[in-house]
């Protein structure tokens, strides 16, 4: 079904409606979480906090066709209240194994730019997730995080330039 | 920056594997069941009252704000020559309203600037603690928001002030008022302020000139479409593109995609260099599209040139390359780039191969397969750079691959390249 219609249809409270709108973008809704929180049960709890939320305020959503946008701002504030309330971090390494092969050197890359990365300020690392783990365009980062456009380009060229100078390697400008 | 957007691949190809749980909608479904939504809540009272507090505060404020007359006052550091004469000139509307945060942060919209490419908002961010903190914004309209695209601001000595000049999309003719919300959003504070503003149409100034260019520059792979003109009092904007949506489908099914990095253009104005000031990219459902920003057009406008100075974008290639390991300086080309495999060593369990190419030809993805096994690139050393008398810069590197055996083939997934047109055109100024 239409998203408009679907949306439309949650706004008059059809609970079917709501789920089925997540559910049509499910990947992106939970590699979005998973992003942040790095677990499956949090994941699954923060869209659970999301629904709610949703469900409760999609009355004011006054534009239809930003509801995407919308909502994954509101998936983002409850993973980051989740990050608040449990004081917990994951390191990324709990994601499951890879099936392919892999040498020794590439897998230290990996978790050398994982520690990089975490030392970088929260606000930097969250874009350039956003950006090259999600592939998102910054446009739709800035409408997620409601951040200008520019902030999130300059976030992210001041990231990369920071990981860079700590790793070093063939640079592209 | 490829090496380290490559190894972001390898850990974004980890979140790709992970698999959505099964009990996803279950949970979902649960979450919802007991819930009943919310109705709307007319408060009928708090709107009279706010109406009252907002007539007071404006009814008492008014004397002031007349006071400071017709200019926009404070930004003399932050405006550009163009800006400057324009609020000198009395263009800019004065708006002088604030909202402060519970933590003692305030934020001052001192004024607008509105023309048909954007509207300029002033304002400053007073933070007495001088922790740096910056809000987000939005405009809203009567049902359109408009997003920051950019801005730029100076914070004083001690860092407790910034004053900033943020660009908006120009509001739709049919907006009256505009509501400027502010987020402020950090672990101790999360609060949003509004201020609301009347739009004084008489200030806004329209545009000196808009025109449809429908140019094109053939490149070698694509072409270059250059699709019009506005320039208004505050800046001028070209808009083009490189692919619709169409030509890019068709190159991502063929795996075949192009993703530029980089369109270097200089705006001429009567014969003299505008001054760049910013531009952007964009892929969506319009295809690639791109547009540059230069200062305001001089006023006795004669004449108005374009140049393509330099195209440089990441291709899919998809190529493999049988090398030899014996041959030294073997030369293979690729759409047109020529790359010089000046070396091949081996040593403890390892594969050295120097390849030299033009300054800006990058292999984004590489890999070598050493008797049938593909192998990645490790790392890039031994970086050289070397100027040649027709201003040409060579570079010289290595590339380190894990392994040895004895056929070699070179697998070119991606390659970014940057190639030089210098092509003018002429943009119809009637």
């Amino acid at each position: 079904m239409e998203t408009k219609i679907l949306v439309k249809k949650a706004k008059t409270g059809d609970k079917d409606a709501l789920v089925e709108l997540i559910m049509k973008e499910k990947s992106n809704y939970y590699k979005l979480a998973f992003l942040y929180l790095k677990n499956k049960e949090d994941s699954l709890d923060a869209m659970e906090d999301m629904i709610v939320i949703l469900y409760e305020n999609i009355y004011k959503l006054k534009k239809n066709d930003s509801f995407y946008s919308w909502s994954k701002t509101i998936l983002v504030n409850c993973c980051k209240k989740i990050i608040k309330q449990r004081k917990k971090t994951v390191s990324i390494d709990s994601i499951k194994e890879q099936s392919y092969k892999e040498n020794y050197e590439q897998r230290e890359n990996k978790i050398l730019l994982e520690k990089y990365l975490s030392q970088l300020g929260e606000k930097y690392q969250e874009v350039i997730k956003l950006r090259y783990f999600l592939d998102l365009e910054y446009k739709v980062i800035a409408e997620i995080l409601k951040i200008p456009l520019g902030t999130v380009k300059s976030r992210i060229s001041y990231g990369l330039n920071k990981l860079q100078a700590k790793i070093g390697g063939e640079n592209i400008e | 920056m490829n090496n380290i957007e490559d190894m972001f691949k390898d850990i974004k190809k980890d979140l790709d594997d992970i698999d959505v749980p099964n009990n996803l909608e279950n949970r979902l479904n649960k979450a919802l069941e007991d819930k009943v939504m919310k109705k709307k809540r007319k408060n009928r009272l708090g709107k009279i009252v706010a109406v009252f507090l907002v007539f007071l505060l404006i009814g008492f404020n008014f004397d002031a704000l007349a006071f400071y007359g017709k200019k926009i006052l404070g930004y003399d550091n932050v405006m550009n020559g163009a800006l400057k004469e324009l609020n000198d000139a009395g263009k800019g509307q004065i708006i002088n309203k604030s909202y402060t945060f519970k933590n003692g942060v305030s934020v001052i919209l001192d004024g607008i600037m509105i023309d048909e490419t954007q509207l300029l908002a002033f304002y400053t961010i007073e933070d007495p603690s001088g922790k740096d903190m910056i809000p987000r914004f939005e405009l809203k309209g009567l049902v359109k928001e408009y997003f920051p695209e950019g801005g730029y601001g100076k914070y004083n000595d001690e860092r407790t002030i910034i004053k900033y000049i943020q660009s908006f999309d120009p509001p739709h003719f049919y907006e009256r008022s505009l509501k400027f919300n502010i987020h402020l959003y950090n672990e101790d504070i999360n609060e949003t302020g509004e201020i609301k503003f009347k739009i004084d149409r008489d200030k806004a100034m329209g545009h000196t000139l808009k025109n449809s260019i429908n140019k094109t520059i053939e490149m070698e792979r694509e072409n270059i479409h250059f699709d019009s003109i506005l320039a208004s009092p505050t800046r001028t904007v070209i808009k083009g593109s490189i692919q619709n949506i169409f030509e890019l489908a068709k190159d991502v099914i063929n795996n075949d995609r192009l993703r530029p990095n980089n369109i270097e253009t200089k705006l001429y104005a009567n014969g003299k260099e505008m001054k760049y000031q910013g531009g952007g990219m964009s892929t969506d459902h319009k295809g690639i599209t791109f547009h540059k920003e230069y200062d305001p057009l001089p006023e006795n406008l004669k004449s108005l040139k374009l140049e393509l100075v330099s195209f440089s974008g990441d291709h899919d290639i998809n190529k493999v390359i049988d090398v030899d390991i014996n041959e030294k300086e073997q030369k293979i080309d690729i759409i047109g780039q020529g790359i010089v495999i000046n070396e091949i060593d081996k040593r403890n369990e390892e594969t050295l191969i120097t390849i030299t190419t033009e300054e800006n030809t990058i292999l984004t993805k590489v890999y070598l397969i050493i008797d049938g096994e593909t192998v990645e690139l490790e790392e890039t050393f031994n970086n050289n750079y070397k100027k040649l008398k027709n201003g040409e810069v060579l570079h010289t590197r290595t590339l380190k691959f894990h392994g040895v055996g004895e056929k070699y083939k070179l697998e070119i997934k991606r390659m970014t390249y940057s190639k030089e047109y210098n092509k003018t055109i002429d943009i119809p100024i009637e």
